[in-house]
């Protein structure tokens, strides 16, 4: 028995080590083996080496915007209105004489406040709701499933539009629209691991011990429920990059001239017979900051849980 | 279905209810005189509470009454008849090429797995979810209707017009589901049935596409309807780009316009449409695959 979880790689103590690894000391290197392992797989991961490369570009030029490029985003020169691509404007100039670049740059400020803000919204949402739904069953579950249910077979991009319809267009309700349109994915992962979870002996233990219910929900099942909900994140970051750039371009998000990518793409609309560089280049963008966050998603997927697909 | 209809309106009732702002001065402008607020107040029972005003709301529904549109002064239902039909050609045509492309792909980036078409597959794939739609076609419109000029550059009533926002819905949506399509079949070309017949002797041919490919489209096939509703919301941004007066571009200029009952008429048709395709899928589901019965 021993025998055949330790050729599996499983970590195994005998009577002797239990005692010892009962001291934190001897733990802790057994913690950090386990983590170096990982991030050893995860670099060896070409996709994850792309991703992770694509993602720090995109979020280094969001953080030093300014000292990247010598133009500013939202001040006119009507002495370079419409300028091809060169090597003074890299990416070419809008119908006001500003730099594509710099302002696909600062794009890439509201591109991440709005992604990582609203995932973060919609996890902490889609988790309390999936936990409670897993842990306590019955008709609290039923509820929560039913609309679970709703909310999951709708697009994202569709009832993103319909908050925003109710709570006016700005970048602060994309950030509230999204997180309420996209939590249904975890709510459903979370309660998964509740209801298999919660029927281990270590849970049962605490239970007996007389451990209140939240102290149970999210000191002791909650870690172990974790994993798939941050692998999800990493790929709901881009379908919210996405839906932000989709709202904006309907006019229902960022309004210029805030330089949303959107934004961006909905003035080059109209041009993009005289000027297609202005609606080229942050599509462009979009595509490669989703790529990489999808390499890195799925590399991430890859990792943790190697039998899935 | 009932309790999800009921769900559905309440929720979209329920988000216009909550709104922030007043709902006399989102109809009526907000400087009016006390007597004209109370007479909207009246006139649309804003002054009921919310039970009865969703009760009431719910009735018109179900009676196939959507309200009347306050920029226009003519019934919802009236103007959303007139936009549909564009909307559910595009839906149509773009689900037909998602699947047309999607399952000759997935099915050979399987059978040959890890081979060179595979990663070719699968490079497409990766490179088609990660292509926003929208974006998508407006690169098509740009090369096909600007420069080469098969296809008109806005919506021109014709059958011609659909073509490009379908082809734009359609090969990103197929994307994501020939990686599906992928996984389905690996999955099925591992179970026991697949080797027996190849051990017995059968053709590989026969074995791929009479016996795996049946079985992997059953999950499949529930897929195609949570398909459906994607490409009726990645249509809306479409409509916008080439022109085309379908149902999204009517949402989207009414929440603009704050005409609040054609954007809950819109809603309510769209969201309708979509569980009427996961319920279709369902019952589809159920007929391929005897297994699964329906109480």
């Amino acid at each position: 028995m021993l025998e055949e979880y330790r050729s599996k790689n499983v970590e195994v103590y005998s009577d002797k080590e239990w005692l010892e690894a009962d001291a934190t000391e001897e733990r802790v290197p057994e913690k950090k083996t386990a983590f170096t392992d990982f991030t050893k797989k995860l670099f060896r991961h070409k996709g994850a080496i792309v991703g992770a490369v694509i993602i720090f570009l995109f979020i280094f030029s969001a953080i030093f915007a300014p000292l990247l490029t010598p133009y500013d985003y939202d001040v006119p020169d009507i002495s370079s209105v419409l300028e091809a691509p060169s090597g003074t404007h890299l990416f070419g100039t809008d119908e006001f004489g500003r730099d594509i670049l710099t302002r696909i740059v600062y794009g890439s400020r509201i591109s991440l406040e709005v992604a990582f803000i609203a995932v973060f919204f919609s996890l902490i949402l889609g988790t309390v709701l999936g936990a409670i739904a897993g842990y306590y069953g019955g008709v609290v579950d039923y509820i929560i499933t039913s609309i679970t249910d709703i909310a999951w077979s709708f697009p994202t991009t569709l009832l993103a539009i319909a908050f925003i319809a109710a709570l006016g267009t700005g970048v602060q309700n994309v950030i509230i629209a999204i997180a309420l349109a996209s939590w249904s994915g975890y709510c459903r992962v979370v309660r998964g691991q509740f209801l298999s979870l919660k029927q281990r002996e270590f849970i049962e233990a605490a239970r007996v011990l007389g451990m209140s219910d939240a102290r149970i929900i999210f000191g002791h099942i909650l870690p172990n429920a974790l994993t798939p909900v941050v692998v999800m994140a990493t790929l709901e970051l881009p379908k919210a990059i996405v839906i932000e750039a989709s709202l904006s371009f309907l006019g229902l998000g960022a309004q210029p001239p805030v330089p949303s990518w959107g934004v961006i793409l909905d003035s080059g609309k109209g041009l993009l017979d005289m000027a297609p560089w202005v609606s080229f280049f942050p599509g462009l963008m979009i595509m490669i900051v989703v790529l990489g966050f999808n390499l890195f998603g799925d590399a991430l997927q890859d990792v943790i849980d190697p039998n899935s697909q | 279905m009932v309790p999800v209809l009921i769900l559905m309106t309440l929720i979209v009732f329920m988000i216009f209810y909550f709104a922030p702002g007043d709902p006399v001065s989102r109809i009526a402008g907000p400087n009016v005189t006390q007597e004209v607020y109370d007479n909207i107040m009246q006139k649309h029972g804003l002054d009921q509470p919310f039970v009865v005003q969703y009760f009431k709301f719910a009735k018109s529904v179900v009676k196939g009454d959507l309200g009347i549109s306050i920029l226009q002064d003519r019934p919802v239902v009236e103007m959303i008849r007139e936009r549909l039909p564009v909307t559910l050609q595009i839906g149509l045509l773009g689900f037909l090429i998602t699947f047309i492309i999607a399952i000759p792909a997935g099915v050979i980036a399987a059978v040959k797995k890890n081979t060179v078409v595979d990663y070719l597959c699968m490079s497409g794939s990766l490179l088609g979810i990660a292509i926003p739609t929208f974006w998508f076609g407006m690169l098509l419109l740009y090369v096909f209707a600007y420069k080469l000029r098969w296809f008109p550059i806005s919506g021109d009533g014709t059958i011609k017009q659909l073509v490009l926002p379908a082809f734009a819905i359609g090969l990103t949506n197929a994307a994501i589901t020939a990686r599906m399509v992928r996984s389905s079949m690996l999955e099925v070309l591992k179970q026991d049935y697949v080797r027996t017949a190849k051990s017995k002797g059968l053709y590989e041919k026969t074995v791929v596409y009479s016996h795996a490919l049946k079985n992997a489209m059953i999950p499949i096939i529930s897929l195609m309807g949570l398909r459906l509703g994607w490409i009726i919301g990645g249509s809306v941004a479409l409509e916008i780009i080439f022109s085309i007066p379908g149902i999204g571009r009517l949402m989207v200029d009414s929440i603009l316009a704050r005409d609040y009952p054609v954007v809950q008429g819109a809603m309510i048709v769209l969201t309708s449409s979509i569980i009427f395709a996961n319920i279709l899928a369902d019952i589809l589901y159920s007929v391929v695959d005897p297994r699964i019965r329906y109480s």
